[in-house]
């Protein structure tokens, strides 16, 4: 695990200096059949290290355009994406799947675990392609999640809730920047839900960048600061606390 | 414990039995058909040429009376693979009064070139003579079978029928020592089995025109040509049979690589997102293909030498024996299928999209 060290943004820190992800007037707009259409008009904001912040908005508001991109799954058509300190338009394919390997963990609403592979073996194929298999570290991440003792079940063999944890330590395992979560109790029950909030509110104490996407009022409440969408429009709340965490 | 490619793919594999179950059968009914056909294929000329050698000479010549050391001197200009069987004909009257035809053969050579006459018995001892079956109507006693030849009467005993449903059922053939003795005439005629197709024929036939000049050296045309015909047939018939199989089964996989990457795309997606490279995706997929074909080659080739075997054995009555030589050729056929049918489903992993698959759109 890196070092995570908390410290306040201070005065002399402006937030672009702190920015772990930066939008400059990012749009993002689909062709297709003669017509096209913009999913994301014209955004700008910055989310700095260890900023926990929630992405609301209606479906077809441009949510899921904009964890694309923050994803590094998809590109802007105009602006700058930069992510890190690295501006993803000037990046191949190959180097942006590298990119995210190293930058961003996934944390998806369907859990998104290979049916064939263990929770343990699950955890290592984020390693596998992001570097090299360690099983200790494996397992060291389940146990953080509280899930060591589930290591060699099947995905079938879980519930809900235990198949989001295994997701969370796969996403923890190349201890990356952002961790980016897509409706992370979506699919949850109001137990295994509270679980998932109570890791997710860890991993920012412990400096973690988290993005959320939610429809849920409660979720979005626990996060810093709420960015919502409407019609492909940024709207961006004010920051919250003073306090962030940075990781370095 | 490592997590690796080969184990990623091994539990995919085993995950999925079914649809690995139908690919790898696809595969080796492919490899089996193949192997079949090209050691069946590989084996067809000499197989069918044998069969065509048990129809007799391919080649005939005809010498004048008192021709002397003819049988020798074909034998020589013909080569040592061919088989000669010299004749010398007479024509006696039976003890009826009837004219027939008599030969004078050299019985081993007979049997080995002319194997699809049917004789109830060989003749093996001195003044034994083997009476076609139509001839027999014209003798009285076969016991004591009275020919007369200019003047000299001889007589045989019958050793037994001859039936070919030709014109030697209406000969009566005796020893060609016997025929010598009581002619004194010599053989005017060599049958000549050459081995081999229609081009050795054509050889033999011009190292015997430039060898012996003044003798009728003829090939038997509608064997040789019939022959020849009908080895191009099968071998045309068989490569239709091994590429329209090639085809059916490229179908087959293509189908069920389609609907292999199809339900995993999800899962490709997700590899994607975790980082897996383009590379990375398609080596899965391609060795996944590659390890489903092999699989298919080392199985079906065990079938199709089983069924080469089968087939041969049935049909011409001798064995084919398994051709390791056949597997590369079978291996590259399979391999092609499997690259030309995993071009689409691998297309369509390049066009993945991670974003909207893993938000179940």
């Amino acid at each position: 695990m890196a070092e995570v060290v908390t410290t306040s943004l201070n005065e002399n820190q402006t937030r672009a200096e702190c920015a772990v992800i930066a939008l400059e007037h990012v749009s993002r707009e689909y062709t297709g059949r003669g017509a096209s259409v913009r999913a994301l008009d014209d955004a700008t904001f910055s989310i700095v290290a260890g900023e926990w912040v929630a992405i609301t908005g209606p479906s077809g508001s441009g949510k899921s355009t904009l964890v694309n991109m923050l994803g590094c799954l998809d590109r802007p058509t105009a602006g700058t994406l930069k992510i890190d300190g690295a501006d993803l338009a000037a990046m191949s394919p190959t180097e942006l799947d590298r990119f995210r390997a190293d930058k961003i963990g996934f944390i998806f609403q369907q859990f998104h675990l290979i049916p064939y592979l263990s929770a343990l073996e699950n955890v290592m194929l984020a390693q596998y392609f992001h570097s090299m298999t360690d099983e200790k570290e494996a397992r060291a991440s389940l146990e953080r999640v509280g899930m060591g003792h589930r290591a060699q079940h099947l995905p079938s063999e879980l519930s809900g809730g235990e198949q989001q944890r295994v997701c969370i330590a796969r996403a923890l395992i190349n201890n990356p920047p952002i961790l980016l979560a897509d409706e992370p109790t979506g699919n949850l029950d109001q137990a295994n839900q509270k679980i998932v909030a109570n890791l997710l509110k860890d991993l920012h104490q412990t400096g973690h960048t988290i993005v959320m996407v939610t429809h849920d009022p409660e979720m979005a409440a626990l996060a810093q600061r709420k960015i919502a969408l409407s019609h492909g429009k940024v709207f961006c709340h004010p920051i919250g606390g003073p306090v962030v965490s940075l990781r370095r | 414990m490592k997590l690796t490619l080969g184990s990623i793919i091994r539990r995919s594999l085993i995950h999925r039995r079914s649809r690995s179950l139908s690919a790898l059968t696809a595969m080796t009914v492919s490899a089996g058909v193949a192997t079949a056909l090209l050691t069946l294929y590989a084996s067809l000329d000499t197989k069918l040429h044998k069969e065509f050698r048990s129809f007799g000479a391919n080649i005939v010549v005809t010498a004048p009376a008192n021709t002397p050391n003819l049988a020798e001197q074909v034998k020589k200009a013909a080569g040592p693979e061919a088989l000669t069987a010299p004749f010398a004909y007479a024509v006696a009257t039976t003890d009826r009064g009837t004219p027939v035809v008599v030969a004078g053969v050299d019985f081993p050579a007979v049997r080995a070139i002319d194997s699809t006459w049917q004789a109830d018995a060989w003749p093996t001892a001195p003044n034994a003579a083997l009476v076609g079956q139509k001839a027999a109507n014209f003798i009285a006693d076969e016991r004591t079978l009275a020919l007369t030849f200019a003047g000299q009467k001889q007589t045989f005993a019958s050793a037994g029928h001859l039936r070919t449903g030709g014109d030697e059922d209406s000969r009566i053939y005796i020893s060609q020592a016997d025929f010598a003795g009581w002619t004194h005439a010599s053989p005017t005629v060599v049958e000549v089995q050459i081995p081999g197709g229609a081009p050795q024929v054509e050889a033999a036939l011009g190292r015997l025109r430039a060898q012996l000049p003044g003798l009728e050296v003829e090939p038997v045309r509608q064997l040789v040509e019939g022959e020849s015909r009908i080895v191009d047939k099968t071998h045309a018939l068989m490569f239709g049979a091994v590429l329209l199989i090639a085809l059916t089964v490229g179908v087959s996989v293509l189908a069920t690589l389609s609907a292999s990457v199809l339900e995993r795309r999800r899962d490709f997606a997700l590899m994607k997102a975790l980082g897996g490279t383009q590379l990375q995706m398609m080596a899965l997929f391609l060795l996944e293909t590659v390890l489903l074909a092999s699989a298919g080659v080392a199985t079906g080739w065990l079938l199709g030498s089983a069924a080469a075997w089968a087939i041969s054995e049935t049909n011409f009555h001798t064995a084919t024996l398994p051709r390791p030589q056949v597997l590369p050729l079978v291996l590259l056929l399979n391999l092609a299928i499997a690259a030309m049918a995993a071009l689409l489903p691998a297309r369509a992993l390049s066009t993945l999209e991670p974003a909207s698959l893993l938000k179940g759109e």
